[in-house]
C-alpha cells in the first residue's frame, strides 16, 4: 500500500488516542453516580442511605407506653435521668410494633449490672455512689445480691 | 465561644494559600480529569460550613461503665474486634502513665491491680470516638470521595463508593477508623446520624448513665453542650494536629493522645 | 523494650490491632520504583546521550514496561474493594495525593506503551510483511495498517521518541514521588511525615531500578551466552554508586535531622528504631545493605580492577541494593504502622504466608514482571537495533518501495 507521509503512523495513532479519550470520558460520564455532589465531592444519595438505617435504641419514651408506672417511679428516686436501655438493653430487642418480643429483665443471678457502675474504682468520679464495705456494708457477704435489700429502680434503702 | 471563633470563620489568609495550593495541584490534573474536579472544598476537608452540633465529653462525669461500648456495637452491628467507640483507663503515676482499654471496655474495667492503684496519681475513664474533624485528614486522603462531611456537619463514610483502601485509616490521628472486616470497608462512628436525623440522641448519649456524654447545638443557649463553652475549661484531643475535632471534652487529663 | 510517652504497658488503640497496609503496600513503591529507575536508564540513552547506555536503552524501557504491567497488581489486592478500583478515574478526590495513582500511572503506561511502539515499529512492519494467518494479522494490527517503514520516518520517530523519553522523565518522577507523597503527608504518623520522604522514595526508586537493570543484564547476558560489556557496566556501576550515596545521604539526613530536633516525631522514632524496627532499620537498611553495596561499587568506581571483577563486585553490590530499597519501603510503609495512634504502645506485625495479602501473593506478583519480560523478548529483539536491519540488509521485502512513490507524489 502507497505511504504519502512519514507521519501517517503517527496521526493513526494520534486517532487511536483521540478515540480512546473521547470513550474513556464517556465511560468516566456514565460511571458517576447520578446523585454525585460536585461541590464537595461525594455521592449525594449516601447520607439519605445513612439516615435510613434501622434504629434500635428508643430512649425513655419508647418504654412509657407500657412501662409509664415503673418510668415514673425510677423518676422519682435515685436513679432519675437513668436510660431504661441502659440496663434492660435495647427497645428492639424487646418490643416490636406495640408487642412484646423478648424479655428485658436484667440479670439478677449475680451484682454484674450493679456493679458495673457501682464498683469502687479509682477511676470513679469523686461523689458518684460505690460500694465500698463499710458501716452499712458491713455485714455482708461476698456473695450476697445488691438485689436483697436494693431495689433497682428505687435503689435507696 | 471566643475560642469557636477559629472553627466557624476561617482565617482569609490561610484560606487563600490554602486555596493557592489546592489551585495549582488541581489546575495541573484538571485537564485530563475533567471540570468536575474543580471542587472548591480547599485544601483537605476543611469545611466553610457554619456548625451547630457538637458532641461533648466531661470526663469527670465518666464511670467507665461501658454502656456506651455495649450499645454502639448493638446501634450499630459493629464487629467484635473493632470499636466506633471504646473507653480508656488512664492512670498517671511517678513512674509512668498506665493506660488499658480491655475489649475496648465493652465489659466495663475491672478493678486495677495494687500496684498501680498504690501509685496513682490521678486515674481517669476517656470515652474515645470519631471526633468529626472540621479539618479532616480522613475526608482529605479519600481517593475516591467515600468520606464527607454533611452540611450539619456529621463525617460519614459511603460504604457503597468505599473502595476498602484504608487510607483514611492512616490518616486518622485518633485510631477512630478501621477496615470493617466484614464489609471490607472503612468504617467509623457517625455520631448515629440516622438517630439524630430520626429526632433522637446518639445511642451512647442515650445510654449513658451518668452525663459523661452530650450531644446538642452548640447555638442553642438552653442546650447542656452550649454551658460548657460558657467557661473556657474544654479541650480537644491532640490541638497540634489541627484537626479542629467538634468533639470536645472536659476535665482531659493532658497525658491523653 | 522501651515505650514510647512514659508509657508503663503497651497499650494500642482498639483499633490499630492490626497492620492495615501490610506487604501488598511494600512491594507496590517498590515496583513503582523500579519502574522509574529502568525508565531513567533508558532517559540516560535517549535524553542524556549517554553513549555507553545505547546497547540497554530499549532493555531498559522493556524492563520497565515489564515491571508498569503489574504495578497496580499489590494495590488491587489490597483493596476490600477491588470491583470498584476504577473509580479512582471516575470521582478522583483531588485533594488526596492517592487520587493520582489512575491517571498519572494510566497516563505514564500509555506514554510508556507509544515509545516502545516507535522504537520497534520497524519490527513490527517486518514481521507484518513476513507472516501470514493470525500472527501476520496481529503483527499488522501492532503496525496501525502502516506496514512500509517510510525512510523519513526514522528521523520522525527518533524526535518524537527523544520527546516522549523527555517527558518520561519528570513522569516517572512524579509516578514514584507520588508514592513518597501518599507516605510523607500522613501527619498522624510520625515516622511517615516529612517531606523528605517523596525525594527520598525517588531517589532510592532510581537506586533500585538501575540494580534490578544491572543484575538482569549480566544474568541475560549470561543466559545467552553473550559477552557482558564490561565498560558499560563499570559507568553503569559508577553512576549506581553515586546515585546510592545520594540516597543513602538522604535518609540519613531524615534520620539526623529529627534526631536533632528532639521534637515530638523522635520521641515516637527513636523507641521504634531502637525496638521493632532494630533489625531490619539498623542492621539492615542502613548496616550491611548499604555499607556493603558502597564498598563494592566503590572499589569498582574508584580501582582500575579486572573486568570479571567488575562484574562480579558489580553484581553483588547491586544485589544487595536491590534489597536494601525492598528493605526500606518494608521499613517506611510498616515502621509507620507500628506505633500506635495511641503513642504509647507498638502494634505487632505478623508475616503471613498463604494469605490474601501474604508473602506468596508478594512473591508471584514480584516474579510476574520476569515472565512477562521473558514472553516480551520471545517476540522483539531486546539488545539489537530494531530500526537496523529493515533499511540497510533487506531491501528485498519492501522496506524502500515508498520512496519512488513518494517522489511521484509532489
Amino acid at each position: 500500500m502507497p505511504n504519502p507521509s512519514p507521519r501517517s503512523h503517527l496521526y493513526r495513532l494520534g486517532g487511536l488516542l483521540v478515540i480512546g479519550l473521547i470513550g474513556f470520558l464517556a465511560v468516566k460520564a456514565l460511571a458517576t453516580p447520578s446523585s454525585w455532589n460536585h461541590e464537595d465531592w461525594y455521592r449525594g444519595d449516601s447520607p439519605k442511605e445513612i439516615a435510613a438505617l434501622p434504629l434500635s435504641y428508643g430512649g425513655n419514651e419508647s418504654c412509657q407506653g407500657c412501662h409509664k408506672k415503673t418510668h415514673d417511679q425510677v423518676e422519682a428516686f435515685g436513679h432519675k435521668g437513668l436510660s431504661c436501655e441502659s440496663c434492660h438493653g435495647a427497645v428492639v430487642d424487646h418490643a416490636g410494633d406495640g408487642k412484646k418480643i423478648a424479655d428485658a429483665k436484667v440479670d439478677m443471678e449475680s451484682n454484674w449490672q450493679c456493679m458495673n457502675c457501682h464498683e469502687d474504682q479509682i477511676t470513679k468520679p469523686k461523689f458518684f455512689p460505690t460500694f465500698k464495705p463499710t458501716k452499712t456494708h458491713e455485714d455482708v457477704d461476698a456473695d450476697m445480691l445488691c438485689s436483697t435489700c436494693h431495689e433497682a429502680h428505687n435503689p435507696g434503702l | 465561644m471566643e475560642k469557636q471563633k477559629w472553627n466557624l470563620e476561617p482565617d482569609s489568609r490561610r484560606e487563600f494559600l490554602a486555596n493557592l495550593v489546592s489551585g495549582a495541584a488541581t489546575a495541573t490534573v484538571l485537564m485530563v480529569v475533567g471540570p468536575g474536579a474543580s471542587a472548591d472544598h480547599g485544601v483537605g476537608g476543611h469545611s466553610k460550613k457554619h456548625r451547630d452540633l457538637v458532641y461533648v465529653i466531661n470526663v469527670n462525669n465518666c464511670i467507665g461503665c461501658g454502656n456506651c461500648v455495649r450499645a454502639c456495637k448493638r446501634e450499630n452491628s459493629v464487629p467484635s474486634e473493632y470499636f466506633r467507640t471504646w473507653v480508656e483507663r488512664y492512670v498517671i503515676t511517678k513512674k509512668g502513665i498506665y493506660v488499658d482499654s480491655p475489649k475496648g471496655a465493652i465489659e466495663g474495667f475491672k478493678k486495677i491491680n495494687a500496684a498501680i492503684r498504690s501509685e496513682s496519681q490521678l486515674a481517669r475513664t476517656i470515652p474515645k470516638m470519631c471526633n468529626h474533624c472540621d479539618n479532616s485528614p480522613c475526608i482529605q486522603v479519600c481517593p475516591v470521595g467515600a468520606t464527607y462531611r454533611t452540611d450539619d456537619g456529621f463525617v460519614l463514610v459511603d460504604h457503597e463508593h468505599c473502595v476498602g483502601c484504608a487510607y483514611c485509616v492512616q490518616a486518622c490521628p485518633y485510631g477512630a477508623r478501621f477496615i470493617n472486616p466484614e464489609k471490607k470497608k472503612a468504617d467509623k462512628c457517625t455520631w448515629c446520624y440516622h438517630r439524630v436525623k430520626a429526632g433522637k440522641l446518639p445511642a451512647c448519649v442515650t445510654v449513658c448513665p451518668n452525663k459523661a456524654r452530650m450531644f446538642g447545638n452548640l447555638h442553642d443557649p438552653d442546650s447542656e453542650v452550649a454551658k460548657v463553652f460558657k467557661e473556657d475549661r474544654w479541650m480537644t484531643l491532640r490541638p497540634e494536629m489541627h484537626t479542629h475535632p467538634y468533639c470536645f471534652y472536659v476535665g482531659l487529663p493532658r497525658e491523653v493522645r | 523494650m522501651e515505650l514510647p510517652h512514659d508509657a508503663l504497658v503497651n497499650y494500642i488503640f482498639p483499633n490499630n490491632a492490626h497492620v492495615v497496609w501490610s506487604l501488598m503496600i511494600v512491594i507496590y513503591p517498590f515496583i513503582t520504583g523500579l519502574i522509574a529507575g529502568a525508565f531513567v536508564v533508558s532517559a540516560l540513552s535517549h535524553v542524556m546521550k549517554i553513549k555507553a547506555f545505547d546497547s540497554i536503552a530499549n532493555f531498559a524501557l522493556i524492563a520497565a514496561f515489564s515491571f508498569g504491567c503489574f504495578a497496580g497488581m499489590p494495590l488491587l489486592v489490597h483493596l476490600g474493594q477491588p470491583q470498584r478500583a476504577l473509580e479512582i478515574y471516575f470521582t478522583p478526590h483531588l485533594t488526596s495525593p492517592m487520587s493520582l495513582f489512575g491517571y498519572v500511572y494510566g497516563s505514564y503506561m500509555v506514554l510508556l506503551t507509544i515509545e516502545i511502539w516507535l522504537i520497534y515499529r520497524p519490527h513490527f512492519i517486518r514481521m507484518a510483511n513476513q507472516t501470514t494467518g493470525l500472527a501476520g494479522l496481529i503483527w499488522k494490527t501492532l503496525t496501525l495498517g502502516v506496514t512500509t517503514y517510510h525512510p523519513d520516518s526514522a528521523k520522525v520517530d527518533h524526535k518524537m521518541i527523544g520527546i516522549l523519553a523527555g517527558l518520561g522523565i519528570p513522569w516517572a518522577f512524579l509516578l514514584h514521588g507520588y508514592v513518597g507523597f501518599v507516605f510523607g503527608s500522613v501527619k498522624a504518623i510520625s515516622w511517615w511525615a516529612t517531606a523528605l520522604q517523596p525525594i527520598i522514595f525517588l531517589s532510592s526508586a532510581v537506586v533500585s531500578g538501575m540494580a534490578m537493570l544491572l543484575v538482569m543484564y549480566s544474568v541475560i547476558k549470561r543466559l545467552r551466552r553473550e559477552p557482558i560489556d564490561c565498560g558499560m557496566l563499570r559507568t553503569f556501576a559508577t553512576i549506581l554508586w553515586a546515585a546510592f550515596i545520594l540516597d543513602l545521604g538522604l535518609e540519613v539526613l531524615e534520620l539526623i535531622h529529627a534526631h536533632f530536633q528532639q521534637s515530638h516525631e523522635w520521641s515516637d522514632i527513636q523507641p521504634l528504631l531502637m525496638g521493632p524496627l532494630f533489625e531490619s532499620y539498623a542492621f539492615g537498611q542502613m548496616g550491611v545493605l548499604s555499607i556493603g553495596p558502597i564498598l563494592l561499587l566503590g572499589v569498582v568506581a574508584v580501582l582500575e580492577v579486572r573486568d570479571r571483577t567488575v562484574v562480579v563486585l558489580s553484581n553483588i553490590g547491586a544485589f544487595l541494593l536491590i534489597f536494601q530499597v525492598l528493605v526500606m519501603r518494608f521499613n517506611v510503609v510498616i515502621g509507620g504502622q507500628l506505633i500506635s495512634k495511641s503513642g504509647r504502645g507498638f502494634v505487632e506485625f505478623h508475616w503471613e504466608f498463604f494469605g490474601k495479602e501474604g508473602m506468596l501473593t508478594a512473591m508471584v506478583i514480584l516474579t510476574a514482571p520476569f515472565v512477562v519480560y521473558y514472553i516480551i523478548s520471545r517476540f522483539i529483539p531486546i539488545f539489537e537495533d530494531p530500526a537496523a536491519r529493515p533499511e540497510a540488509p533487506a531491501p528485498a521485502d519492501g522496506a524502500v518501495e515508498p520512496a519512488p512513490v513518494r517522489q511521484a507524489t509532489p
